[in-house]
């Protein structure tokens, strides 16, 4: 499956650029994320949580900043299981100024789920994963533009 | 006299059923075993990968849990693979690759099935996806992906079949005036049974002993197979038991081996303990032995008056990553071999090949006896779009070119010998029965006012009893049956078999032959099947089997128990045995009906009074080897209404007739066909499992794999001729699959006749109100 779009963020690249890069921030914007470790700057796990239609479970995530190229590109690879299923998605951020203070981040995320949640859920699948990719660019945009944010 | 008997033509009340509709039938799930743990299994995501790594600790690490199983661990066993009915192999459990969706990954034991489950859940596998073939005509590509490397062929070709006359056949298409084809791709469906499967393993570690309770419908073939493939480890046949206890559906499904079976087997020899392995529905519809998936190519050659000349057929045939199909050995694509189906074809070449993709293996015969309902389909499919490429009636095309009843037994050009038939008999009472011209009107008044109303027709003749020995094999034992027969000195009678019913009701149908044999009452009379150490060996229940094979080694049997009976009455009437003839139901000295013995004083004798020099007792066991297959056949007539804004299909009448030569129980036979008809009407309109291109099965659970329900069900109409086989003791043909086989064409060519004149040729099955909606856009008639 493939899934684009575009958010307009009211924060200054540079910082939007140190959030969406770090491990631990980003990932608060997962779905029910219930734990990261931080292996090394461009390497982390994430426990999840996710549901499509009647099944919900928990995904082990291992993500991989593939390519990162300060402050207007990169790629994350993640690949996870969860009993029954597998998720691999292949994502990129690229940043872009707009107004002053203002940046505009445009993403694209290829996913390809194997196991029960794709054949069970397969008629559920494009709009679960359409919702969860929604929310976690709504939560990039939150947080960014939270004042408490702004001040850090 | 003969009501009293309960013999051969009498609708009499399943035996069965008693338990069964008391919810006592007993089941595989139902055995219950003191110490007994419960074996789940992990299943792969994906569709193909390389395995990296399995950590099984933290399954281990659950209270309860006994026992994780790998693959590695089943390598110093010999064990991490088997034998399939088809001379392939297949994975028990990977070692280092996954080559389909749901395929068993590593197995988990445990004191409660609970527990088993959340062993299974936490049992963690890495994989490496590899590429993922689910296409079996791009699989046969030279650039795909070799699924198979442990084959020292190096592609996905797994065999090529062909039979018939290739260049004869090609000169009779050049030479004909009309030549129609057809793509027809019949999906790849599952049988989907109410029981799924499973067995309770016990072995013995004092003794070696191995008992299975097992879902199969061929227990002593399982037997033999056990013996061969864990024959190394001590599990020599005298020690195995197989008990088939009773069966919820098994419908072809039930005949493979699946790897769940070994690894309960392989628990119980490891734990000492007995083991439990029930499969839930996701697993039966994800992993078990799938039907059909053909992709057939069908050409017809004809004169321009209709006469059907020559046939061709090529076909692709998907058997998932393994050839685990269950034909009889020399028949790779089953008995396809009928795609002539009921007209005398001069010509025709059938080629078949049979391909391995990223898909789970089988190609069973849903009640379908080998590849029939592909061939029936395809050849009633073909004869209705030469009826509209001639514009022909496709009832008057079929009159016209039926094999003449006086043309039995008719040898056909692709080397079967059909036993009997009269198919123009058949049609003709079924389009009486229906009131086919009046429908025609009806039908053409409609069109005039916009509604879209088909009738379809399908004359199948099917192919059963599997077989005779000069050709027909699984793993080279030949495909006989056995009866024994036991006669009790107070004229009693114990029948053994070496089939197994799964609803088909052999405790009534077979007591019923044994009481028109012996003249003894059908209540007297008890059946027994699926016990190893107790029934005589037989190769089982499937392809329509029991009733031509099984059923004709129990009449011989009880024919032999008569001869000896008639030595018996002889000596208690003092007569000379010459002189003793076998009418109504009892021995009489002939021309002297008051001098008479029935065969319960006979077998009181036979224990108490039997002649000097004579063996005691009355017991006979047959073996028998079928002269040939029989050849059941039928005329259905579907009619179906087609709504224009939803695309629809109704089927507002259907009226089957069947010839399945002569009737044992005319109420079960009935049954039969009412089940039969219901799962040819579900793969016609509902049915269908299909892929993603990365492997993930669609329609993997009862929400998204549509099976009918009685709601969607039409109410049947039946009728019947009776064309005996010549070389069956009785007559019988067998019924059990005609239904399923027959069907799905008769629906399809209904739903085309209703839409033939917007220009509609063919529909894949299933025909969803989707694809009718998307048709009836296109040609800008939906509302």
């Amino acid at each position: 499956m493939h899934f684009e779009g575009t958010a307009d963020i009211g924060a200054p690249r540079e910082r939007v650029w140190a959030f969406v890069t770090d491990p631990e921030k980003v990932s608060r914007c997962g779905p029910d994320v219930q734990r990261v470790d931080v292996i090394d700057p461009t390497h982390f796990k994430v426990v999840a949580r996710a549901g499509v239609g009647p099944i919900r479970t928990t995904f082990a995530l291992d993500v991989v900043f593939s390519e990162l190229r300060a402050p207007d590109h990169a790629s994350v690879r993640a690949r996870g299981q969860a009993p029954g299923s597998a998720v691999e998605m292949t994502n990129t951020i690229d940043l872009a100024d707009a107004a002053p203070g203002r940046t505009t981040l445009r993403w694209t995320s290829e996913v390809t789920i194997n196991g029960m949640i794709a054949s069970v859920g397969a008629r559920l699948m494009q709009g679960a994963a359409d919702k969860i990719t929604q929310q976690v660019f709504a939560c990039i945009k939150e947080q960014l533009e939270a004042p408490a944010a702004a001040s850090t | 006299m003969a009501v009293e008997i309960g013999g051969i033509g009498h609708s009499v009340g399943r035996k069965e059923d008693a338990r069964f509709i008391r919810g006592k039938g007993n089941y595989v799930d139902d055995v219950k075993l003191p110490g007994m743990v419960y074996l789940d299994i992990v299943r792969s995501p994906y569709a193909h990968a390389r395995i990296l790594k399995i950590d099984t600790s933290k399954a281990l690490a659950i209270p309860g849990v006994l026992a994780v199983i790998t693959g590695k661990d089943l390598v110093p066993l010999k064990l991490e693979w088997m034998p399939t009915l088809m001379g392939d192999k297949q994975m028990v459990l990977p070692t280092d690759t996954v080559m389909y969706q749901a395929q068993e990954v590593a197995a988990v034991v445990a004191t409660e099935r609970y527990i088993a489950a959340d062993g299974v859940a936490a049992v963690e596998v890495e994989y490496e996806p590899l590429p993922v073939v689910v296409d079996p005509i791009k699989a046969l590509l030279p650039d795909a992906p070799v699924i198979r490397e442990d084959r020292a062929q190096k592609n996905n070709l797994i065999w090529h079949w062909e039979t018939g006359d290739r260049e004869g056949t090609d000169k009779a298409f050049s030479a004909s005036d009309v030549v129609v084809k057809q793509d027809i791709y019949i999906p790849r469906i599952v049988v989907a049974s109410i029981e799924t499967c499973g067995m309770v393993a016990k072995f013995d570690k004092v003794d070696g002993q191995l008992t299975v309770w097992m879902t199969t419908q061929a227990p002593h073939a399982i037997r033999t197979v056990i013996a061969l493939v864990a024959g190394h480890l001590g599990l020599s046949e005298q020690k195995i038991r197989v008990i088939s206890p009773d069966i919820g559906g098994g419908f072809g499904g039930k005949v493979p081996v699946y790897p769940g079976y070994v690894l309960a087997i392989g628990a119980s020899v490891l734990t000492g303990l007995p083991v439990k392995w029930i499969e839930d529905r996701s697993e039966n519809i994800q992993a078990d032995s799938f039907a059909r998936d053909y992709h057939i190519t069908a050409e017809l050659a004809a004169k321009k008056d209709g006469t059907m000349k020559a046939l061709r057929v090529k076909t692709v045939a998907d058997h998932g990553a393994f050839d685990a199909a269950a034909n009889p050995s020399k028949f790779p694509a089953g008995l396809f071999g009928i795609v002539t189906g009921s007209y005398p074809f001069e010509k025709a070449f059938v080629e078949v090949d049979g391909v391995y993709t990223n898909k789970p293996p089988g190609g069973i015969a849903y009640r379908c006896s080998f590849r029939v309902t592909e061939a029936a389909f395809a050849i009633e499919r073909l004869v209705d779009i030469l009826a509209l490429e001639l514009k022909r009636d496709p009832a008057d095309l079929r009159m016209q070119n039926f094999i003449p009843p006086q043309a039995f037994p008719y040898m056909s050009t692709l080397g079967w010998e059909y036993d009997s038939g009269n198919y123009a008999g058949a049609l003709k009472l079924a389009m009486d029965k229906i009131g086919y011209a009046g429908l025609r009107k009806e039908q053409v008044e409609k069109r005039k006012r916009g509604e879209l109303m088909g009738i379809g027709i399908s004359s199948f003749t099917e192919i059963v009893g599997a077989g005779p020995s000069k050709h027909f094999d699984i793993l080279g034992i030949k495909m006989f049956d056995s009866a024994e027969i036991r006669v009790h000195p107070t004229g009693k009678a114990l029948v053994r078999l070496g089939v197994k019913s799964q609803g088909q009701g052999h405790e009534t149908t077979f007591a019923q032959i044994v009481a028109e044999e012996l003249g003894l009452p059908v209540g007297d009379i008890k059946v027994e099947e699926g016990d190893t150490d107790t029934a005589p060996y037989g190769l089982g229940t499937y392809a329509s089997r029991s009733t031509p094979v099984a059923g004709a080694a129990t009449a011989m049997a009880a024919r032999k128990i008569r001869e000896k009976g008639r030595l018996i009455a002889a000596h208690l009437l003092e007569a000379s045995p010459d002189d003793i003839e076998w009418k109504d139901y009892k021995y009489q000295v002939k021309g002297v009906p008051a001098k008479s013995k029935t065969m319960a004083e006979v077998a009181f004798a036979a224990y108490t009074n039997h002649p000097q020099g004579m063996e005691a007792g009355l017991e006979a066991v047959d073996y028998y080897d079928p002269p040939n297959l029989t050849y059941p056949f039928g005329s259905y007539i579907c009619v179906v209404d087609i709504d224009r804004g939803t695309g629809q299909v109704k089927v507002r009448r259907f009226f089957a007739v069947d010839d399945c030569g002569t009737i044992i129980n005319p109420m079960i036979v009935e049954g039969q066909i009412h089940g039969g008809l219901t799962m040819g009407l579900a793969p016609a309109l509902y049915e269908e499992i299909n892929y993603d291109k990365d492997g993930n099965i669609q329609g993997g659970t009862l929400m998204d794999y549509l099976m009918p329900t009685s709601m969607e069900t039409p109410s049947w109409e039946t009728g019947k001729t009776t064309t005996p086989s010549p070389h069956h003791p009785i007559g019988a043909k067998g019924v059990g699959e005609s239904a399923t086989v027959g069907a799905p064409a008769a629906i399809a060519n209904a739903v085309v006749d209703a839409l033939a004149h917007l220009g509609v040729r063919h529909i894949d099955i299933p025909i969803t109100p989707w694809k009718v909606q998307q048709i009836l856009k296109e040609k800008g008639v939906a509302e």
